[in-house]
């Protein structure tokens, strides 16, 4: 009997130690490693359901016609209210549209979400925080996570997200569908693998925005790719876009400053000694 | 002899012992504590070297070829340009440059990759391959170059404490600091690491740089000192947002407060208009 209680004893203080050395036990969380892109075919557009630009969103009547004059612009060779082409991260929720791959490191208080172009990173806090005060908004907003055992395998399966206090300006897509200039959006997701593919992740967005005239939900489906290989997306490298002022303007293939728009003016020169051109 | 309930009670332990290390694929406690929020501790402009001066301070052994390609850059920065340092064009600083602490960094270890993430968005996240794999082949280069590492247990207490770290496979242009010191051409730059905590301030991380380079007469090593903040505020340094350089072709400009294109150097001319149409200048 001695020896029993001895060796459970014995028993007991190994587990102890093992549990103590296991800070982060990984098998609790998915298997969400390795690189995430888009399907290949599918368009750059919020909602991949649908077919670009008009009667994607279920926007306000005056975030319509901010939109309508957008898709105007950009028709004369502007760019409307997109604001990435002086690379301007997306933000939430466009940067969920990973044009370029993304990648996700799981870990005990944070969950990052590495997206390559631009260096995009989101920072999921699943460690039960609470919205912090007098944090200075960002185009990635700051996010609170959940994990869920939805399955009730023991396991999680499903990372809920909110994300809050995002500066602008942002649209949804190239398109420029536009965000509401007052900032206040709120992104909510459920994000999480396919069930009958472990190699398709699901990424459920919600959007509330006052441009809207209700929430908008979409479903961002990526691909995985276990073997990846990185690049480096860098936006500034080889953008032909200048902006002056508010003028957008383009850069020729032989280096001279060009019009964007068709009877474009050229930028005001003001500043220069004129006697020197 | 063991009694039934002593073999009963080693069963469960190994069956317990099994579980338990079977479900930790990736044990933290064999890491060192990086967490947190690290930045340089020492003041004055980012340079390779922070235990000297500057410029001319740094005493880099450079070749009398890139001497002379930097004596063209500090002088072209004193007359109002960049020099060689293209960094005001929000392009990456790469490697070794991005090991700067001017803005914060983090580490990141998961089982076969440890990842260095910058608060300055243009700099590339590190991927430092901890897994034995070899160097790869046909990869593209970049800024950050590829960056193979080993944990090492240098002291024998059960614990990796220092990180080394080679990388290569870097690309161009990249300098030594924002004096425009210019990295050779042919970006066959080595750099390797020993990151490591220091002995007596656990809040303090040291990075034993060594990089070798073609603008070298020899392996330039010098030692980062990195402070740790533990109560973290992340922010975003999005560098082309409010970056009022504007280059068209080989210049560079300046766009004023009030919106205007203005030179960036003295008695600089204005760009040339030729492609927008005459009557509308």
């Amino acid at each position: 009997m001695r020896n029993s209680i001895g060796s459970f004893a014995l028993a007991a203080a190994m587990i102890a130690a093992a549990v103590g050395a296991q800070a982060f036990d990984q098998t609790k969380y998915p298997d969400w490693s390795g690189q995430w892109r888009r399907p290949s075919g599918v368009g750059n557009q919020w909602d991949t359901s649908r077919p670009p630009r008009q009667g994607q969103a279920p926007l306000t009547p005056e975030y319509q016609a901010i939109y309508e004059a957008n898709l105007k612009d950009q028709a004369a060779g502007g760019q409307g209210t997109d604001p990435t082409y002086i690379c301007i991260p997306d933000g939430m929720p466009r940067a969920m549209n990973v044009i370029f791959p993304m990648e996700i490191i799981i870990q005990p208080i944070v969950t990052h979400v590495m997206i390559e172009y631009l260096s995009m990173l989101r920072r999921i806090y699943t460690d039960g925080r609470d919205w912090p005060e007098n944090v200075e908004p960002s185009f990635m907003g700051y996010s609170i996570g959940k994990w869920l055992d939805e399955g009730g395998r023991g396991r999680y399966d499903v990372l809920q997200v909110e994300t809050r206090n995002l500066k602008g300006p942002r649209s949804f897509d190239a398109s420029g569908i536009p965000l509401h200039a007052d900032n206040q959006t709120v992104v909510k997701e459920r994000i999480y693998v396919d069930k009958a593919d472990p190699n398709i992740l699901h990424d459920e967005v919600t959007t509330i925005d006052n441009a809207l005239t209700r929430p908008w939900t979409v479903t961002k489906n990526y691909h995985r790719e276990r073997n990846p290989v990185w690049v480096e997306a860098i936006c500034a490298e080889g953008n032909q876009h200048v902006r002056i002022g508010n003028e957008n303007y383009m850069l020729s293939a032989d280096g001279y400053l060009m019009p964007a728009k068709k009877g474009q003016a050229p930028p005001d020169l003001r500043y220069f000694d004129r006697t020197r051109k | 002899m063991l009694s039934q309930s002593t073999f009963g009670a080693i069963t469960l332990l190994a069956a317990l012992t099994t579980t338990v290390a079977g479900a930790q694929a990736f044990d933290d406690a064999k890491y060192p504590d990086w967490s947190g929020q690290w930045r340089r501790i020492e003041g004055g402009p980012p340079r390779y070297d922070m235990s000297k001066p500057p410029g001319h301070g740094q005493q880099a052994p450079l070749t009398p070829e890139y001497r002379a390609l930097h004596e063209q850059s500090l002088k072209d920065q004193a007359a109002g340009g960049q020099g060689f340092d293209t960094t005001y064009m929000c392009i990456p600083m790469g490697m070794p440059r991005q090991m700067s602490g001017v803005f914060p960094f983090e580490f990141i270890f998961a089982p076969k990759i440890t990842y260095i993430l910058f608060e300055m968005m243009i700099q590339q996240p590190r991927r430092i391959y901890t897994d034995g794999r070899d160097w790869p082949k046909n990869e593209e280069p970049t800024f950050a170059g590829d960056s193979i590492g080993k944990w090492i247990d240098a002291d024998g207490d059960g614990r990796y404490d220092v990180l080394e770290v080679e990388t290569r496979n870097l690309r161009g242009p990249r300098v030594w600091d924002q004096s425009g010191m210019p990295m050779h051409a042919d970006n066959e730059a080595v750099i390797t690491e020993r990151i490591y905590l220091d002995k007596a301030n656990p809040d303090i991380l040291h990075d034993e740089m060594t990089t070798t380079d073609h603008s070298l007469t020899r392996p330039w090593t010098a030692t980062r000192n990195f402070k740790r903040e533990r109560k973290v505020i992340w922010t975003e340094n999005n560098c082309t947002e409010g970056n009022n350089h504007v280059v068209i072709g080989k210049e560079n400009y300046f766009r004023s407060g009030d919106g205007y294109l203005m030179p960036a150097r003295k008695n600089q001319a204005p760009p040339d208009l030729r492609y927008f149409k005459q009557s509308q200048k």
